[in-house]
Order: C-alpha cells, then structure tokens, then sequence
C-alpha cells in the first residue's frame, strides 16, 4: 500500500503517465467487479477505462484513509451503479433475451447432481437480476456473488448498514420470484 | 428454488473468470486522461465567474455587515446618539430641502 501511496504523490507533483502503473496493479479488480455487472467483454472493457478515468480526475479527493485499492473498488461500483441504471432504460426498450439451453434444464430439474457451469449461471442470474433496481442488484451481487459483508457493501455504495440489510432481504425476495417466473418459461 | 439450487447458482456464478484486460488497456487509458487534460483549457474567467465564485464568501459577509449595522444603530439609538435614519432626515433638512434651492 505504501508503494501506491509514492506512486500516487509522484503522480500528483506533475508525473500523469505513471497512471499507467496504477492501471496495471489494478485492473484485474476493476474488471473483476465490472464482469459481475456486464459480460460484454468490450463494454467491460470501455467502464473499466471510465472507473480509471473517474479515479485520475478525483486523485486529489483521495486522502489515503483507506487503502487505494477499496477506494478505486468504490469508483467501479458506482460505474457499474451508473451503467446498469442506463441499460436498464435501454432494456425495457428492446426486451429480453431467451435463456440458453443448458441455463433452462438446470432450471427446470430436480436432480440434486445437475451441473451448472459459470456461463449459464451468468446468463440465468443475468436475466433474473433485470427484475431488480440497479441499487437492489449491486447489493445481491456483492452479498451473494462477491461475499462481501455488509461492512464492505456501505463502504462501497455509501449506503448505511440498515439500508443495506434491508436492501438486501428485500432484493433476495425480489430474486427468488424472479427465478420461480424463469422456471415457468 | 430451494437453498441448494441457490446456493448452487452463485457459487456457478463465482467461478465464472473475468475478462482479461486487453493488451493496450493502459495506453487506452492514458490516451483518455491526455483527451480530457487537452480539453480543461484554463478559460479566462470574467467578473461575473470571479464573483460567483466569491458567492457564498460574499453572501455571508454582506449578511453580516447588515446584522452589525443594524446593531450598531439600535445600540445607538438605546444611548441616545442619532441613529442613521435621523442624520438622513437632518441633512435633507439642511441641505437639500431650503427654501434657496441650496
């Protein structure tokens, strides 16, 4: 951490280009937490590219109370925030897509040995997730998929510990129904 | 669904791998933050932006001017001193309302 810390002094008395550093240490996070809100690997690409933007112009906000890494994380979810708010507006426009085969019979079966690999898993929770609100899906998806705890949920989102408990019941139900109308397709 | 099946998607989910940042990733970003450096021209800022600026400052010290005016007059008004209003009333008196024109 203190290695980001000289990075970002140097960064700040007039050296842009070492931004370049900071991208390589931490892109890998970045597009970890952007993937879990779009699986277009270009678009992931273009927020990833927003998020660093976003960081280098606010680099004189960042205090160096947290460490850089849960600050840029912070900049990435509100990104995605952003991102998901837009396409769902662009969504309810052109409609949704139909789940994948192996995505259906994993759906429909009872068998407790079915296997469900990562892509269909996506898609299924993909479609699912479009029937929550932009804020209830980065809830669910950092609980749930990330395993972040609450504690990490409000740092990231600025939501309070209440908010995002009730957030998060209430999103899990919204989901639950969401899966039960998938099964019936 | 039941737990198993919910827990089952997530952890599916979990493992699914991230996009690997393309090779020029850095140099994309870089390119956007020179992009956004060209277009932050240092414009010339007029009176108007200087005092905008200034607004909240301003606002605040006008508010206060006014508050200690105000005390100040009836302060002297409680001591017997002429306030404001009555030095006005005594030079329009004087001045500007003889008979002479002056």
């Amino acid at each position: 951490m203190n290695d980001d810390a000289e990075l970002l002094e140097r960064i700040r008395n007039g050296a842009p280009d070492d931004f370049a550093e900071v991208v390589r240490r931490h892109q890998s996070r970045v597009f970890a937490i952007l993937h879990r809100y779009e699986h277009d690997a270009h678009k992931v690409e273009d927020l990833a590219q927003e998020t660093f933007v976003k960081a280098w112009r606010a680099l004189e906000q960042y205090d160096g109370r947290a460490p850089f890494e849960h600050w840029l994380s912070r900049i990435a979810v509100r990104v995605a925030l952003d991102h998901l708010r837009r396409e769902k507006k662009r969504r309810n426009e052109i409609g949704l897509p139909e789940l994948g085969e192996e995505a259906l019979e994993w759906l429909r079966s009872d068998d407790e040995k079915s296997e469900l690999d990562g892509r269909a898993a996506a898609e299924i929770l993909d479609l699912a997730l479009r029937e929550l609100s932009p804020a209830d899906r980065v809830v669910i998806t950092m609980q749930e998929i990330e395993g972040r705890s609450v504690k990490e949920i409000c740092a990231a989102t600025g939501a309070s510990g209440v908010a995002v408990r009730v957030r998060a019941l209430r999103a899990r139900a919204k989901l639950k129904r969401a899966l039960k109308k998938l099964v019936k397709l | 669904m039941n737990e198993r099946k919910w827990k089952q998607l997530f952890a599916a989910a979990r493992n699914e791998a991230a996009p690997a940042p393309s090779a020029d990733f850095e140099a994309g970003v870089l390119r956007a933050i020179r992009r956004e450096r060209r277009t932050e021209t240092p414009a010339m800022l007029s009176i108007f932006d200087h005092l905008n600026l200034l607004f909240p400052r301003l606002a605040w010290a006008a508010a206060a001017i006014i508050a200690l005016s105000v005390a100040a007059d009836w302060g002297l008004t409680a001591a017997g001193v002429p306030g404001l209003g009555d030095g006005v009333s005594q030079i329009s008196a004087q001045w500007l309302l003889t008979s002479n024109g002056f």
